[in-house]
Formats: structure tokens, C-alpha cells, sequence
């Protein structure tokens, strides 16, 4: 190593180097330095409004805010479906938190056993990052308080208010509503309406029947969303209730129902299984329909434990079927006014007597009345009244299937009506056609088969709502009336049931069939005079009996004992119009294995809906509260009395002269 | 009491005189930053002193008394003790290579019992600078320019930056070969041999990035070129930082708010980030204010190793100033998406005791070197101690 020397050259060179290098690393960190302002120019002078955008991206979310559910009303805007305050408690997983130990610590606040404890970890184990699982709806206010104040202790863990489906009827109308459940996975689609953000929100519900499942989308609304600020793990920081957008509430659904008269025609079932449907005589409107035994819609909201489910499916009444619209029958003597109609537009003189032994031998068997004595000299009008089965199995056989199915269609049957909600079935109305299309086993309709057609059994299966139907299209007389069971949706009315058709029969013969069906109501010889009695004055009801066998009597001695197990027994059913003057109310029961006649369920069931819509209808009210002074002159004749139209409030009504029969 | 080249050699040794020698206006732009550091400390701990503010002022007043105190070393014993530093950093590597911690996947930490730990490549950040410093000292400017004695500073250099790079910790091994080239250039090597070099340097980057790096090492590097390629994974440092900066634009969105700090969507925002950090809520002034503070650090150091009449003083003084000036342009590049991201900190802003300590000590020889700047500082031999 050279000694380094403090030789003027020496150090001079050594002192000139570095100080030229040393200036050129001051150079060169200038440059670095300035190169670092360039880009902090570029970033926050051109770039700011890029970078401002991200950054409000990151700092603002906006969570969905399920919108509320549109209210389901009756037609007096009577409640059926509304929604109530949910204190609701959610956990969102988060990349901290520990979702055993935070279900463990909930439990000390909520009401957790073991097996649920073990799902709802389950569950957020399985949960995508930040979707909040729900631990459980309706905590009590002391349980949402004492949640709230211990949240920002425990990660991910919020509880919050939403709202949630409440039936206050309870069971009356779930057939027709139906009720709304949670999202299923099978629910959210790829595309369309289901496949919408809110769908995954813990707060929606879907309709999953009737009412809440066909009117869905209208019942959702618009979502809304709360502008909140977020950390970086997603946890929320604070609200900024001004950037919030409002949800839009879905839109109310009117239905044509009255509350009362559905509350009461359930009340009236009791135990029974069966279905009642009402409708208005002059709209067409469905004022009742009514399925029995029915179901507290809102356990289903709620979430069913599986017994629970089981018990309602296994049940031996099936209370989640709708018997209203899907239960099918074979209609019985219900089906005689029809054939009765069938017959006079065939040019059936109605005065032609049949005479009625209890036995008719026809085909090679013998055809019993229900009557084991028999009625003797029948007219229509007497077969009616005492819907002699002798008569009808004879003139059904003159009428042939083809005209009877014509008037059956006519009236309704064999028809599914536009209710806006499914489920409806179709059922059978037997013709020729018919029979060579659905039975291949036997395709040519036998003489026989319209003998049994002729007492609506064989090929007819009816559900309730059709029967409804006919009765009604029957007392309006005039209208091919069709159901309406959506009023307004969002406050859009839809089209009344009344703009249709005429019926396609003479006006007569309508009258015709209506008087001999207010025999069997008001003349006491009548199969259900006792028990259609309304003792409302002299608005009186109209009705047909029926009874639908289930099993053959061949060999059974005696159809009406009361040991038959329940399952043997027929079914009861019963059709009515009231007033029968002025008709504004059709109605049909029907009871599962009521026994025989249609007068001892069926009957005084439909006695007490109908004295409900009557008593009811402020017209009514007066008319039965007022009653006009007797006109002078005294139409003879039942028929004359029934007249097609409503009488207005001023205008007297044509007094009919009550039948001879009533005391 | 100014002092010259002229004054009376008794005179300089004077405590009261050396202490008016200390640089002051650098020692204030120092304290800015580090007044700047724990504003921003106390800003994104939500208005409070805990658990950062208070520690990084409480470690700057005593860093600071520290760097005091070692500017009044004599440059002599800076001179005497340089080697050994130098080779107790290289014990040190070597020792935490047999039995050093393993932390977060690199074992960097020795562990002192009750001292604690630290990392004893910091020694070799100054020990480097001695090192190399005291050996150019001895050699002739014709030496230094290019002959066989450049294998004693190419050794010098290689041993610790191979041993740190084993650790691994790149970012310092990167840090300490720079320092070392910066103290070789600046002693005069030749441009045909930095041009040599450089020309080297580039053509063997490529296979040492796919050969010898880790995977974590490549995926950073990948990742800084093209960091949207993957936003929330590795990228998310790199994006989240340039939104923080942009977004504070001209002015910043103002003191304590800052969604990106506050809301934790920076990470380390208040270590290796806190220049975004400060971006966020002063804006294009405050960079602006900082990097000019650092500027000042960097030229006054400059200026007083250009002061110097000792060759060891002005290479020390400039090699101290050469790792500084690295770490704000790493640090700066980082968090403004120019470099990839290595676990640099901003000196004197950034949280942290070791790179503080660091940096202070460093500068305590900076001012030693400008308090001692007409020292004539002979070689070896045992002249001083």
C-alpha cells in the first residue's frame, strides 16, 4: 500500500474526484427527488379525480335494504298479509372471527341448543365472507338491546331491525295467499328478476303459494340501499343517512275476498274438511274461498321444524291442500240442475212425469233412488226439489252425455278460471268426445253411463269453485259469469268477471231450473228446507243438495250409519243463491265424507255464510230491518219472484209471495 | 465563533465550539420530519399519542441526544474504531446464520436475553460505510481508480451482502451493495469499470430474479409490474397506496381524514406507508413539504462531506448520506408504484427503533464529520489510539 501522503497533489486529486463525484450524487438524488414529485404530480394533480373515485369505492358501500312487501287487503281493505318489526340478529363472518366461539357467546343472549348451534356454525363456516347469516328472527326487545350493546365486542355480530310476512288471519285465507319463506338456492336464477343482489339478503322472503308466489314480483318492490362507510374488513363505521336511496314497497294486491265471510265459512268447516267458495252473483266476485282444515301461514314464515311439516302432510284431512280449487269431487245432485237445464234446451217437455218407485231396472241392474220408497209421479220441478234420482237417470239417458256436457260447460265446469293465482283443476265433464279421448280402456260411451251421469256421478269430477260457478251463473241467469279474485293490483283495477257473455240457454228454462231450486230451500217438502232456513225476514236462500259417493253401495245395506269409518263416508255438498229474488250471493260447500245429503252438513253450513254476506250488504240490512209494504197484487207462481237483477236502493222490490211451505 | 481552517487546533477541541459546529439547520430539517411522522402517527390512531405518536417522538429525542453526542467523537476515533465495526457487523452475520431467530419466514433477529433482539445487518448498513471509507483513505487516487486493491472492497462488499441475502432479507442486502458501490464510485473508480459493471448488473438481473430468488421475492416483483393484474391478493399494497396518494390531491382530504388510513385499507400505514399516509391528508403540498425536507437532509449532508479535508471523512460522511438517499428513493418509489415492494421504511417518518436508530447514528457521524471537518485524520499506524 502506498504511504498516503498529505502531498498537496495527492490529496488535491483525491479531494477532486470525490468532490466531482460527490456532485454528481447530489445530482443524480435531485434528479430521484424530482422524479418522485413527477409522479406525485401525475398521481395527485392528473390522476386525483381516478384515485378520489377508487377511494370512495373502497371507504362507501351501499347495503341492500329489502324494500317492504306489498299489504294483501280484502275488499273493504281489511288486512289479510302485512308486515310487522323483526329484531333480527345476524353474524357476518369476517377473516378474524371464530365462528364456533361466536355462536358459543351468542347462546348466552339467545335462546341456542346444541343441534342449532352446531348448524348455524355449520352454516358460517360455509357462508361466503361478509353474507350475513341469520341466527335467529323475533328476538324480544330486551334480547336485541342486550345484543346491541355488547356488538362492537364481538366481530362480525349485528343486530338489526327488518320486517317480516304476518298473516293476522292466521289460517283463513293460506290456501289463497299462500305464504313467503326463505330463499332457497333452486330460487336464485342466472338471469332475471330471481337472480337480483337482494335475493341473498337475510331479510327476503319469496312467495311460495297462491297469492304471495303468483303476484311475487309485484309484492317485492325496488330494493333500496343505505350508503354506509366501511373499513377494510368490511366492518361497518358509521351511516351517511344522506346518500341513502329509499326502497320502493311493493305494490299492494286487493283481493276480491270479504275477511268475515272467509273467517266465518272456516269457523263453520270446524274439524270437517271440505272447501267453501262465494262469489258475488252480480261481479262474479270470489267473496269466500275457503279451504278445511287449513294452516297458520305464518308458522311457514317463520321456518317449520321437520315434524312439524310432517305433521300438517300426514295429516289424514290434508290441510295443505286447497280443496277450493283442487279438490275434485264427483258433484252428485248438484250436477241435476244442469241436467235439468240440459234437458229443457233439448226440448225435455219439464211437465213430462216420471214416476218413482225407488228402482229402476235398466241395463241389466237395478238403479236405486236414494229414497228407498221412492217419490212417485215426479215433474222436473218435483225431481229437483226432491232430487229424485229416478227422473234424472231417465232423462239423462233421453238427453244423452253431449247436450249435458254443453250445459255443464256453459255453467262452468270442466273449466279453469282466470283467478290469477294456480292451481286450479280442471276435473271431468263426460261426453262421447270425451270418453273416446281419455278412456282407452273403454272409448264408446255406453247408455249406461249416462244414466249415472244424469245424478252427476260417473264421468264428472267438480271442485268447489266450479260449483260456485255454476250457482252462480245460475241465479245471475243471464251472465256467463267468471270469478274474479284479484281486485287491483298497486291500485289498478282488473277486469270485473261480469263483462262476458250470455249464458247461451232461454231465459226461461234458467227461471225454470231457479224455481225448483228455491222449492228445495223454501217448499217444506224440499230435501233442505229445515236447513236453509235464514231467518232473515223474507230474504230466503235458493240451494241444490248433493251428495258424492265414494265407494259403490251395491251391497251395503245402510248408506247413513253412522259407524262407516270417516274415509267410507260421502261427501256432502251443497250449492246456494240468496236472495232468491233478487240473487246476489252464490255459494257452494262441499264436506269430505259428511255423510249422506247434502242437506245435513253442507246445508246448514252454507246457511250461516250466507246469513253472514246478507247481513252484511247494507241493501240487504234495510230490506230485512224495513221491510217494504206488501204490493198489492200477489204474483202467483215461485218462479216470478226470482228476478235476474238486483233491485236498486229506491226502486221497491217485486215481492215475491213466500211459498206456501214457510210458517 | 466560527470556526476555520485557521483556527487554533486547541480552539476545535473545545466542547462549547464543537457543539456551535453541529450542522443545526439540518438537525431541524430532521426534526420536521420526524414532527411529520408523528402527526401522521397521531392522526391515524385515531387522535391519540398511543400507540405510535408518543414512541416515535420519545425515540427521536433520544436519537437525536445520541447523534449529538457523537458528533463531538473525534473523527479520529471514527478513523481507529472503523474496521472494528465493520468486523463485528461481519461476526454478527455471521453468528445469527448459525443461530439467529427465524421471524416471519427469515432469520434476521439476534437474540440479546434481556436486551432484547435486533438485526445486526443494521450494524453492517454503517459498518459498510467505514469500512470502506478507512480503506480508501489509504490508497491512492491512481489505487482507487482501478487496480488489484478493488478485490478488498469488492470482498469487503460481497460478504455482507451475501450473508444478509441468505437470510433472506433482500431489501437490505440490495440497500448494503448500494452503499458500498456508492463509498467505491465516489472514492474515483473508473467510469469503465461502473460502466462495466452496470452493463453486467442488467444482463445478470433476469436470471437472478427466476433462479435464485424466492417465490414470495418474484411474486413482489411481478407484482409491481403489473399490479392490477390481481387487486386483492398480492397487488392490494401497491393499489390501495396509489389510491391513497391520488386521492389526496392538491390539497389532501385534511388532517385525521383520510379514509384509506383510517379505515385500514393502507397497509402498514404507519410503517413503510406512512408517506401515503401523509399523502392522503395534506395532498401534493404535504409530499411536496416532506420530499423538500429530505432534500435539505440529503444536500446539507452532501455539503458537509464535500467540507471535509479528511479523505475518510468526506467518503464516510457521503456514504452515510448515500444510504439515507436510498432509502427515501426505495421507500418513495414503493409507495408510489415506481419499485416493487420491499420492507424499506421512510427514514425518520416511519415508525420503527432499528432503522431510526440507524439513521441517527449514521448522522451522528455526519456531524462528526462536519464538527471535525479540518481534522486531519493520518493513516493507521497506531497514530491515534
Amino acid at each position: 500500500m502506498s504511504e498516503p501522503s498529505i502531498f498537496f497533489t495527492e490529496v488535491n486529486e483525491r479531494q477532486g474526484v470525490f468532490h466531482r463525484r460527490a456532485f454528481l450524487m447530489g445530482g443524480l438524488s435531485g434528479l430521484g427527488l424530482l422524479a418522485l414529485t413527477g409522479r406525485l404530480a401525475h398521481l395527485q394533480l392528473l390522476e386525483a379525480q381516478r384515485y378520489e373515485k377508487m377511494s370512495a369505492s373502497n371507504q362507501f358501500n351501499f347495503r341492500l335494504v329489502p324494500p317492504p312487501r306489498g299489504l294483501i287487503v280484502d275488499r273493504n281493505g281489511v288486512i289479510l298479509a302485512s308486515n310487522r318489526p323483526n329484531f333480527r340478529l345476524l353474524v357476518a363472518k369476517d377473516g378474524k372471527m371464530d365462528p364456533e366461539g361466536t355462536v358459543k357467546t351468542l347462546a348466552h343472549f339467545v335462546p341456542l341448543d346444541a343441534e342449532r348451534q352446531a348448524r348455524l356454525t355449520k352454516d358460517l363456516i360455509r357462508a361466503p365472507k361478509r353474507s350475513p347469516v341469520s341466527v335467529m328472527e323475533d328476538m324480544s326487545w330486551e334480547q336485541f338491546s342486550a345484543i346491541n350493546v355488547r356488538a362492537p365486542e364481538l366481530p362480525g355480530v349485528t343486530a338489526d331491525m327488518g320486517e317480516v310476512r304476518v298473516y293476522p288471519h292466521g289460517g283463513a285465507f293460506a290456501h289463497v295467499i299462500g305464504y313467503v319463506a326463505k330463499v332457497n338456492k333452486e330460487d336464485i336464477q342466472p338471469t332475471g328478476p330471481n337472480s337480483e343482489a337482494i335475493m341473498l339478503h337475510p331479510g327476503f322472503r319469496i312467495g311460495r303459494q297462491g297469492v304471495e308466489k303468483a303476484f311475487d314480483l309485484r309484492l317485492r318492490g325496488r330494493p333500496g340501499a343505505q350508503k354506509v362507510e366501511v373499513d377494510a374488513n368490511g366492518r361497518e363505521v358509521r351511516q351517511d343517512s344522506g346518500g341513502d336511496i329509499a326502497a320502493t314497497p311493493g305494490a299492494e294486491i286487493q283481493l276480491s275476498l270479504d275477511a268475515d265471510i272467509q273467517t266465518r265459512a272456516l269457523e263453520v268447516m270446524g274439524d270437517e274438511s271440505g272447501a267453501v267458495v262465494m262469489l258475488d252473483c252480480r261481479t262474479g266476485d270470489v267473496l269466500c274461498m275457503a279451504s278445511a282444515p287449513s294452516f297458520d301461514a305464518n308458522r311457514f314464515v317463520r321456518g317449520m321444524t321437520g315434524s312439524e311439516y310432517r305433521a300438517l302432510a300426514n295429516y289424514e284431512r290434508k290441510p295443505l291442500l286447497d280443496k277450493a280449487m283442487s279438490g275434485l269431487y264427483p258433484p252428485g245432485s248438484t250436477f241435476k240442475p244442469t241436467v235439468a237445464l240440459a234437458a229443457l234446451e233439448a226440448g225435455i217437455d219439464p211437465e213430462i212425469r216420471v214416476n218413482c218407485s225407488g228402482g229402476w231396472y235398466y241395463g241389466g241392474r237395478t238403479w236405486r233412488c236414494w229414497k228407498h220408497g221412492g217419490h212417485g209421479s215426479q215433474n222436473m220441478h218435483d225431481a229437483i226439489k226432491n232430487s229424485c234420482d229416478i227422473y234424472f237417470y231417465q232423462t239423462a239417458l233421453k238427453v244423452g252425455p253431449d247436450p249435458i256436457a254443453r250445459a255443464a260447460h256453459a255453467l262452468g265446469f270442466g273449466q279453469v278460471f282466470d283467478l290469477g293465482i294456480p292451481g286450479q283443476k280442471k276435473g271431468i265433464v263426460g261426453s262421447r268426445e270425451w270418453k273416446r279421448k281419455a278412456v282407452k280402456r273403454e272409448p264408446v260411451w255406453q247408455p249406461g253411463d249416462s244414466v249415472s251421469y244424469g245424478i252427476g256421478q260417473g264421468y264428472v269430477n267438480v271442485n268447489a269453485l266450479q260449483l260456485a260457478v255454476m250457482t252462480a251463473r245460475l241465479a245471475n241467469g243471464r251472465k256467463a259469469l267468471n270469478p274474479r279474485l284479484v281486485r287491483s293490483i298497486g291500485g289498478k283495477e282488473l277486469p270485473s268477471g261480469a263483462a262476458v257473455p250470455d249464458l247461451p240457454f232461454q231465459q226461461e228454462h234458467v227461471d225454470y231450473v231457479r224455481g225448483a231450486m228455491i222449492a228445495v230451500a223454501n217448499d217444506v217438502t224440499g230435501t233442505a228446507y229445515r236447513q236453509s232456513q235464514l231467518g232473515l225476514g223474507d230474504v230466503m236462500m235458493a240451494g241444490k243438495t248433493g251428495t258424492a259417493q265414494v265407494r259403490s253401495y251395491d251391497n251395503v245395506a245402510d248408506r247413513n250409519s253412522a259407524s262407516v269409518q270417516w274415509k267410507l263416508k260421502d261427501h256432502n255438498l251443497f250449492v246456494a243463491f240468496a236472495p232468491y229474488d233478487a240473487p246476489r250471493y252464490a255459494l257452494s260447500v262441499i264436506v269430505e265424507h259428511g255423510g249422506l245429503g247434502g242437506a245435513t252438513a253442507g246445508a246448514p253450513r252454507a246457511r250461516e255464510v250466507m246469513r253472514v254476506a246478507l247481513l252484511k250488504d247494507p241493501e240487504i240490512r234495510a230490506r230485512i230491518e224495513k221491510p217494504l209494504p206488501m204490493p198489492e197484487l200477489t204474483p202467483d207462481g215461485l218462479a216470478e219472484g226470482a228476478a235476474p237483477d238486483a233491485p236498486t236502493a229506491g226502486a221497491p222490490p217485486p215481492a215475491p209471495r213466500p211459498p206456501e211451505g214457510r210458517t | 465563533m466560527s470556526v476555520s481552517a485557521l483556527t487554533r487546533p486547541g480552539e476545535r477541541d473545545r466542547l462549547v465550539v464543537k457543539f456551535s459546529e453541529i450542522d443545526w439547520l439540518f438537525s431541524l430539517a430532521l426534526c420536521l420530519i420526524a414532527g411529520a411522522g408523528a402527526l401522521m402517527m397521531f392522526s391515524i390512531a385515531g387522535s391519540s399519542w398511543e400507540p405510535w405518536a408518543g414512541a416515535h417522538l420519545l425515540r427521536f429525542g433520544i436519537m437525536f441526544v445520541v447523534m449529538v453526542a457523537l458528533a463531538m467523537v473525534d473523527l479520529r476515533v471514527w478513523f481507529a474504531i472503523a474496521y472494528p465495526i465493520y468486523g463485528i457487523g461481519l461476526v454478527l452475520l455471521v453468528l445469527v446464520e448459525v443461530i439467529g431467530d427465524v421471524r416471519m419466514g427469515a432469520q434476521r433477529w439476534l437474540d440479546l436475553g434481556p436486551l432484547g433482539s435486533f438485526q445486526p445487518s443494521e450494524v453492517m448498513k454503517l459498518g459498510i460505510v467505514l469500512g470502506l471509507a478507512r480503506f480508501y483513505h489509504s490508497i491512492s487516487a491512481d489505487d482507487a481508480r482501478f487496480s488489484w486493491w478493488l478485490l478488498v472492497p469488492i470482498l469487503m462488499i460481497a460478504a455482507p451482502v451475501v450473508l444478509v441475502a441468505h437470510q433472506p432479507d433482500l431489501g437490505t442486502a440490495m440497500l448494503i451493495l448500494m452503499t458500498g458501490v456508492a463509498v467505491v464510485v465516489l472514492a474515483g473508480l473508473d467510469w469503465r469499470v461502473i460502466a462495466t459493471g452496470l452493463a453486467a448488473a442488467a444482463i445478470s438481473v433476469p436470471p437472478m430474479v427466476m433462479f435464485v430468488l424466492h417465490d414470495y421475492q418474484r411474486k413482489r416483483i411481478f407484482t409491481f409490474l403489473d399490479p392490477e393484474s390481481d387487486p386483492s391478493g398480492s397487488g392490494y399494497h401497491i393499489l390501495q397506496s396509489k389510491i391513497a396518494l391520488g386521492s389526496g390531491g392538491f390539497l389532501g382530504k385534511g388532517y385525521g381524514l383520510g379514509s384509506q388510513s383510517q379505515l385500514n385499507f393502507l397497509p402498514e400505514k404507519q410503517t413503510d406507508f406512512i408517506f401515503a399516509t401523509l399523502a392522503e391528508e395534506f395532498g401534493f403540498v404535504g409530499c411536496f413539504s416532506v420530499l423538500f425536507l429530505y432534500a435539505v437532509v440529503i444536500f446539507m449532508a452532501l455539503r458537509t462531506a464535500a467540507l471535509a479535508h479528511s479523505h475518510f471523512g468526506r467518503l464516510s460522511a457521503a456514504g452515510v448520506t448515500a444510504t439515507f438517499a436510498l432509502y427515501v428513493m426505495i421507500n418513495g418509489g414503493m409507495v408510489m408504484g415506481l419499485a416493487p415492494v420491499v420492507g424499506v421504511p421512510m427514514p425518520m417518518l416511519s415508525y420503527g427503533g432499528t432503522v431510526m436508530a440507524t439513521v441517527m447514528i449514521g448522522f451522528g457521524l455526519v456531524q462528526a464529520v462536519r464538527v471535525h471537518r479540518y481534522s486531519e485524520v493520518t493513516s493507521g499506524k497506531g497514530s491515534f489510539l
